[in-house]
């Protein structure tokens, strides 16, 4: 299970338990959404060997397979020792460029039959990438040395903001061109999705300070990414391919030719509108 | 890092595209079913016009308001506006609708081809979709005037179109002599 605060916070969810009202309660729950996730991770990667979606979606089971393992092997960590916080984010962060490379894999088998969606894709991409260069050379001059003095929930943060970011305009550029996706892709986005976005918020308020990271942004964290796990296990059940288009375009040059009939024709909408309403 | 506003912003708009893209995905299989013909595509603007030219100018116009009120029957007046505001927004839905349908044409076909340009098609998304704001502006102009008052609109939406028609234009020069040379006006 990701977790959001590193064990000096997380820990406050433990204390509850031992000294406020509804803590046995509060350490079922986290048992419950840690064991809970644990389970549907094994399923989704047991379903995956068994249906051979391992190899047609490697990087997203690469992904669960890495959360799996470092949910595992943080069991043999004391959550109250150093250590534990150097090996909580280190995952985290392996965790974040796993979570990237899938929306990577997105674009890469969701556009495979469509190059010219996928060029428009890595130009927007590519545009995002500057805007976000540009805007941490501006905050590094503006602040020297931001970095050092950032909590990794605040690096973390601004990553899962621009992952956002990403995913937003790849689905705006899918709904635009129309590109049908199967369902297993489709459940790849939702349940991903989902998850980065709701992150965005539980980051935003974890790095305001611990007096701000209440425990309620750790529970919502975790469950969606449980969430997202139940998404991916429904969708991903059996191999189902994405819909092929029935014909390509053979000719060479022929997108001038067709953006230029289609620049003609809006011209005549736009003519003929303000024709009518100048009238 | 960002304010809270706006990470509940990014959150809300990243949600709200995946849920429209998963509930699309059923009309949008249906469409992709349908065999692709792009040869539309060459087919002349008039085709856009489902009603002639002299037909919505007389809707637009305020001669035929200025007759009625001639009349000077309050009743008359209200049903001529009422039955001239519901023609008018069928017009531009009409209008509307057709855009759509050409754009949608054009990313059916372009989204399989090789040799898409980014700068001509994101001057084409741009136009398309102030296109559609204009219709937009139309409906709510005609909705809260009526149709017979839209000349500040209409001198405004001319002036501006106008002027993308000039940027435009010299781009589809470059177009066309690029094709006839088959070289990439834009590389």
């Amino acid at each position: 299970m990701v977790r959001i605060f590193p064990s000096s916070r997380a820990s406050i969810l433990i204390q509850g338990g031992r000294y406020g009202s509804g803590g046995q309660r509060r350490i079922m729950l986290t048992h419950l959404i840690s064991w809970g996730g644990l389970a549907v991770e094994l399923l989704l990667l047991v379903r995956g060997v068994q249906q051979k979606l391992v190899s047609r979606y490697p990087i997203f089971y690469s992904y669960i397979l890495f959360i799996f393992a470092s949910e595992i092997a943080s069991q043999f960590f004391d959550p109250a020792k150093h250590p534990y916080l150097f090996f909580y984010w280190i995952t985290e962060f392996l965790g974040l460029f796993l979570g990237c490379m899938i929306v990577f894999e997105l674009y890469r088998i969701g556009l495979s039959e469509y190059p010219g969606t996928a060029r428009m894709a890595r130009a927007v991409l590519g545009v995002l990438f500057l805007i976000a260069s540009l805007r941490t050379v501006i905050a590094t001059a503006e602040v020297p040395l931001w970095w050092i003095n950032a909590t990794p929930a605040q690096v973390e943060g601004t990553l899962r903001v621009f992952e956002a970011l990403a995913i937003i305009s790849l689905v705006v550029l899918f709904l635009f061109y129309s590109i049908p996706f199967g369902r297993n892709l489709r459940g790849i986005l939702l349940g991903y999705g989902i998850f980065v976005s709701w992150s965005v918020v539980c980051l935003t308020f974890a790095s305001g300070g611990p007096d701000k990271s209440h425990s309620l942004w750790s529970y919502t964290y975790s469950a969606s990414y449980v969430v997202a796990l139940l998404v991916w296990a429904g969708h991903l059940w059996s191999y189902q391919p994405n819909p092929q288009p029935v014909r390509a375009i053979p000719l060479e040059k022929e997108y001038l030719r067709m953006a230029a009939a289609t620049q003609r024709r809006l011209e005549g909408a736009r003519g003929y509108l303000a024709k009518a309403v100048r009238s | 890092m960002i304010s809270i506003p706006a990470a509940f912003l990014i959150c809300t708009v990243a949600v709200l595209s995946i849920g429209v893209f998963v509930w699309r995905e059923a009309s949008v299989r249906r469409e992709f079913s349908r065999p692709s013909d792009h040869s539309g595509l060459d087919d002349d603007a008039a085709e856009l016009l489902y009603c002639p030219p002299e037909f919505v100018a007389r809707v637009f116009s305020p001669d035929d308001c200025k007759f009625v009120s001639s009349a000077r029957s309050r009743q008359l007046n209200q049903l001529f506006r009422r039955e001239r505001k519901v023609v008018a927004l069928v017009w531009v839905y009409q209008t509307k609708l057709a855009i759509r349908r050409v754009m949608r044409e054009h990313t059916r076909v372009t989204r399989q081809s090789q040799d898409l340009h980014f700068a001509t098609e994101a001057q084409l998304v741009l136009s398309y979709m102030q296109l559609i704001l204009v219709c937009n502006l139309l409906c709510l102009a005609i909705q809260s005037a009526g149709p017979a008052r839209l000349g500040t609109l209409a001198n405004y939406a001319d002036s501006l179109s106008q002027r993308i028609a000039q940027a435009r234009h010299g781009l589809a020069v470059a177009t066309s002599s690029a094709e006839l040379r088959g070289v990439n006006p834009l590389s």
